[in-house]
């Protein structure tokens, strides 16, 4: 009998319409070039011997189907368990602020119910980290909580991190947004098989809620344990936090502790050809994916699968994304280029390091 | 098992013992090449971008890595409930078992995979060259000559003629002679080693060369002059891109080097037909901040924080602060620490070249300096 369960909620968007989920739901956004949000929930989960993942799919699925495929890249395209494509309840809308709608849950009741799992282990995919989620579940087994939830002390103001109000390691309320320090919830948490549907049951009258808010009056008798996560997190949830999450990624300690070889980030496999750095070319600190050529400068910048810079093309501060053509003598700086822009020769795309300019994804 | 029109026969039992310390832990199919791929990926994809979905592999020279590598054949689209990828090492009987004796004995031997798929065509395929064909075109070539045999050739420069074997045709492409490593050729066409049969004739005529005491039990060497004799259709299929038998340390070398500079012999970006591999997900290539790349080819999980001047840099491979690596391939995992200096050299997989080593010569009259796979070099051992 398998002892675990995954559940991901990979259907929220944020609410700023932008560049970064307007043409897609959160969890297919890409990160650091050849990745996307969603990669790291799962792979977390896979990583932790988790071998039945039910993915709740937002409205506009295609994006996201498109990457998970079958879940062969994470080991999960298997006879008994693996990937569940589970519906989400509103499609068409996206709620704010909440990760865990009851109703998203309660709607997939038969999922849970299914399963014969001691644990649920769930996450949204609007975080970027790698954990060993065996500790986490370990920690919940250990302390006898009803549920245990993965914090951290929050690193800077987030207006779209849920934080919550602690009393030493237990959890007394729950709050929108966080402060510099605040506990802030990494959207993941364990919780007993049978206590889940015992508490979609109790709010059945309440399931437009968020879990963590719905239990508002319950935090006293039912016990939330935090579990404080020490390694890199960040959150994708705005174009700055998601431009300076790219950015962490050119400093090779913090990516050494995000990609370890023993715990891979697994993502959808391409067969990209090696990037080809050509005579001239001027690149330095900077990550670069598969399938790119290289004629031009690039400097502190994130390059996406197949983008090509052509000869006197310059790249400054800023994330390229897939199949992007900068061509000869143009110039993009403090810019985020969604994939599939040619940016004509001799033309600017500049933002400023306050501002960043943003060049929405061009059609295929 | 579905009829099939043609299935091909993938010969990667071979050693490759002239690739010397690559090939010590490695079946020469297995060994890494172009940054990111390793040899036989070059004859799968082929494989499946002409259309061709059943594939025998013939393995048996230290097989583990590469029927690893192989897994299940999803990584060249060739997982198929019915077809795909087939993994056929040397196996016993009632009366014994032995190893693959000859190329044509490796096929001899797994004739019975071939009846079991009943194809009208067989192609067979050696799984240790570097090329990009389409076998649907050589397929449509060998039906528009109603042949028996079609034999894939390319030109050779005269002066090299005498190295391979040569057919010499007529002006319909119908082959005439055939001579192993003639001393004065009176063609230049050399047999690529790729075949297409009829699939009862291959059954027919490797079925009376197992009994023949003669025999080496070698394509070249014993079942195409046979197939001659006998009279019948053999035709080639005339083949003008890049292909390269990486026999030696210097070919390897030297191959490698092909795919580098503004327009390289073989076109690794080609969307039609792209080389598939089975790589496992790493983060883009870092380049560090003092960091000079000029002509290299990157491979995914690789970091770069000195120079790398006209080298492969493949997946995972480090070149420290302050190191230089020039005309150098660096298979996966190689690392070559701040300060050391890496020239004219092939570092095997996951192989480490220490802080301030120097190591290889500009001298071009010297071997390529090879290290082999999980080796470390340390000072005062180069």
């Amino acid at each position: 009998m398998e002892k675990l369960l995954g559940v991901i909620t990979a259907n929220y968007s944020t609410k700023y319409p932008s560049v970064l989920s307007e043409a897609r739901p959160a969890a297919s956004v890409p990160f650091l070039g050849r990745y996307r949000v969603v990669d790291f929930a799962l792979s977390n989960m896979v990583n932790a011997g988790i071998k039945t993942v039910g993915t709740i799919m937002p409205y506009n699925y295609r994006s996201l189907i498109d990457h998970i495929g079958s879940g062969r890249d994470w080991d999960l395209n298997r006879k008994k368990g693996g990937l569940f494509i589970l519906p989400g309840s509103a499609f068409g809308t996206s709620r704010t602020g909440s990760r865990f709608l009851l109703r998203d849950l309660e709607y997939n009741k038969v999922f849970l119910k299914r399963s014969e799992a001691e644990y649920v282990v769930l996450s949204s995919a609007s975080f970027v980290y790698n954990m060993d989620l065996t500790k986490l579940i370990d920690a919940h087994a250990e302390s006898g909580a009803d549920i245990t939830v993965l914090t951290q002390a929050a690193k800077a103001k987030d207006v779209d991190v849920t934080g919550f109000k602690v009393d030493g390691t237990r959890v007394h309320g729950v709050k929108h947004g966080v402060e510099f320090g605040d506990v802030a919830f990494l959207d993941c948490f364990v919780i007993g098989r049978e206590f889940l549907l015992q508490l979609l049951d109790w709010y059945e009258q309440t399931d437009y809620l968020d879990l963590f808010e719905a239990m508002a009056a319950d935090y006293e008798r039912v016990n939330v344990q935090v579990y404080d996560y020490e390694g890199y997190v960040a959150p994708i949830f705005n174009k700055d936090t998601y431009f300076k999450s790219n950015m962490d990624m050119l400093d090779p300690k913090i990516t050494a502790e995000l990609f370890p070889a023993d715990r891979r980030i697994r993502t959808k496999a391409h067969d990209n050809a090696p990037a080809k750095f050509e005579t001239g070319s001027r690149v330095s600190n900077a990550r670069v994916s598969g399938g790119c050529r290289i004629k031009g400068t690039v400097s502190n910048s994130v390059l996406g699968r197949n983008v090509i810079v052509e000869t006197g093309a310059v790249v400054s501060n800023a994330i390229v994304m897939q199949s992007c053509v900068i061509k000869t003598g143009a110039r993009v700086e403090n810019a985020i280029v969604d994939r599939n822009n040619v940016v004509p020769a001799g033309t600017e795309l500049r933002g400023t390091p306050e501002s960043l300019l943003i060049k929405e994804k061009a059609t295929d | 098992m579905s009829k099939r029109e043609c299935i091909a026969m993938l010969l990667a039992g071979g050693q490759g013992s002239r690739l010397g310390v690559l090939t010590k832990s490695v079946a020469k199919p297995a060994v890494s090449f172009g940054g990111k791929y390793r040899i036989i990926d070059f004859a799968l994809s082929n494989c499946a971008n002409s259309g061709i979905d059943t594939v025998g592999v013939l393995t048996q020279y230290r097989p583990y890595l590469l029927h690893n590598y192989l897994g299940s054949g999803s990584a060249w689209n060739l997982d198929e409930s019915d077809g795909g990828l087939f993994i056929l090492p040397p196996y016993a009987t009632q009366t014994g078992g032995a190893w693959y004796a000859g190329t044509a004995d490796a096929v001899t031997q797994n004739l019975g995979f071939i009846k079991q798929n009943d194809p009208e065509y067989v192609l067979i395929l050696s799984g240790d060259q570097l090329y990009s064909m389409d076998y649907q075109k050589m397929l449509d070539n060998h039906k528009r000559h109603n042949a028996d045999l079609t034999i894939a050739v390319m030109p050779v420069p005269w002066e090299e003629a005498s190295r391979f074997g040569i057919l010499t045709t007529d002006e319909d492409e119908k082959i005439l002679k055939f001579t192993e490593k003639p001393n004065k050729p009176d063609s230049n066409l050399a047999s690529m080693g790729i075949y297409i049969f009829n699939a009862d004739l291959l059954v027919k005529t490797l079925e009376e060369d197992a009994v023949d005491q003669t025999s080496e039990h070698d394509f070249g060497k014993n079942i195409i002059p046979k197939l001659l004799d006998a009279g019948k259709r053999l035709y080639t299929y005339e083949f003008n891109g890049f292909w390269r038998d990486v026999g030696t340390i210097a070919s390897y070398h030297e191959t490698s080097m092909d795919l580098l500079g503004t327009k390289p012999d073989f076109d690794l970006y080609d969307a039609e037909a792209p080389i598939m591999s089975n790589a496992g997900a790493m983060p883009p290539a870092y380049v560090g901040p003092d960091a000079t790349v000029d002509d290299c080819l990157v491979g995914n999980g690789s970091s770069i924080y000195g120079k790398a001047v006209h080298s492969i840099i493949s997946t995972g491979a480090v070149v420290g602060e302050r190191a230089i690596v020039q005309d150098s391939v660096l298979l996966p995992g190689a690392e070559v620490k701040p300060g050391a200096h890496v020239v004219r050299a092939i570092l095997g997989e996951n192989s480490v070249v220490e802080d301030n080593v120097i190591l290889g010569s500009v001298d071009q009259t010297k071997d390529t300096a090879v290290i082999g796979n999980d080796v470390v070099v340390g000072k005062g051992e180069e």
